[in-house]
């Protein structure tokens, strides 16, 4: 009964601790960066799109294309946020459209 | 008239000395204290701030590259990412972790910028805004170099090495702003061939490099081409900030370490 109830405890302690970034020992009291709590719907879509660039390599030609044409429809959607998040993801989404058009380009040469 | 046209000449030459002292002569090393430091005055001083002396050694120390200068946007060239109080203030750039909540190590990280700050922040404010002041660092470079392996230059600290031996742990992931991504796959390593008879080739390295910096900080913003030998490097171009320059001139161990990439044994 007590291992059991030691147990549960100990369950519970680990679902209630902060989450621990990654590698490092950062620890996330709230989230800064998004107060808003909620995603919007551009951030979400950024999200999906960008999380693709550690496996670029392994992409086919039409999924990078594909993705390359969805961070141009996002461009726009940046576009029009307030100034710092402008700055920061258009950044970040020149970088990630960059990268997939990099890697598109190496394919496509080595299909030649 | 002779003497009215003598005296011109002395005023120019000495108006003009100062300048030709500046431009010319020998840039002095920096010190590994110094090495990879950054002083940031894009608006400090319109704001009749001081600039922001960043150091980079102690942020590297538990950061990679890539979460600084992808997740969180910062440009690889000083002053180019634009930084205002108001982004820092809002969560973003400094403030993406220096907002009062952050823990690293057991700490709560020191908030950056704020809206309403007042007469008793001014000590929070110089611990960034240090330029020109006798502000003392809470971390001292001495003190952490001294568990860290030797390195002959920069820094004098052997980075790599270091998270090898599990002395430094940089994390990739920064709350609020990183996307959890699958795992990189590690592209092979390379070799170059050096221009120079007798120059070892370089090895270039997939997995060192992205291990900290991922695809896209290098890919294509610093290495354009795609084609392997289709672009032009030379020392010169490097040596002025361009490819590997870009880190290796100013954060990375610098280019006056030939055989950290010059390695491939001459051929007899």
């Amino acid at each position: 009964m007590t291992a059991r109830a030691f147990f549960c405890a100990s369950l519970l302690i680990s679902l209630c601790a902060p989450p621990i970034a990654h590698a490092g020992n950062l620890v996330r009291q709230e989230s800064s960066a998004q107060e808003s709590g909620k995603q919007e719907a551009w951030q979400q879509e950024f999200d999906a799109v960008c999380s693709k660039t550690t496996d670029a390599m392994s992409l086919s030609i039409d999924e990078l294309k594909s993705l390359i044409q969805r961070c141009d429809t996002l461009e726009p959607k940046i576009e029009k946020l307030d100034d710092t998040r402008r700055k920061v993801y258009l950044r970040r989404l020149k970088q990630c459209r960059g990268l997939y058009a990099y890697v598109l380009e190496s394919k496509n040469n080595d299909k030649k | 008239m002779h003497r009215r046209s003598w005296l011109v000449a002395v005023f120019l030459f000495l108006s003009l000395m100062p300048v030709s002292a500046q431009t010319g002569g020998k840039k002095r090393r920096a010190l590994p204290y110094e090495f990879g430091r950054v002083t940031i005055s894009t608006y400090s001083e319109r704001a009749s701030m001081s600039p922001v002396v960043f150091d980079h050694w102690f942020h590297r120390s538990m950061f990679s590259c890539r979460v600084c200068h992808v997740d969180v946007g910062f440009a690889m060239k000083p002053g180019a990412s634009n930084i205002k109080a108001a982004d820092n203030a809002k969560g973003y750039f400094c403030g993406a972790c220096h907002n009062g909540r952050m823990i690293s190590e057991g700490r709560t990280v020191f908030a950056a910028c704020s809206k309403t700050a007042k007469e008793e922040d001014v000590a929070r404010c110089d611990r960034c805004h240090s330029s020109g002041k006798p502000v003392v660092m809470e971390h001292d470079f001495n003190q952490f170099a001294k568990s860290m392996p030797r390195e002959r230059f920069g820094n004098g600290i052997d980075w790599q090495r270091a998270e090898e031996l599990g002395l430094i742990h940089p994390s990739d992931f920064v709350p609020g702003l990183s996307i959890k991504r699958k795992n990189l796959r590690v592209e092979n390593d390379f070799s170059l061939n050096a221009k120079v008879a007798g120059m070892p080739d370089i090895i270039f390295s997939h997995r060192k490099h992205t291990a900290w910096n991922g695809c896209e900080l290098c890919h294509p913003e610093i290495f354009v081409g795609v084609k392997k030998g289709a672009t032009k490097y030379s020392m010169a171009t490097i040596f002025e900030g361009n490819s590997c320059g870009a880190c290796h001139t100013t954060v990375a161990f610098p280019l006056t370490d030939c055989q950290r990439c010059h390695m491939k044994a001459v051929q007899p």
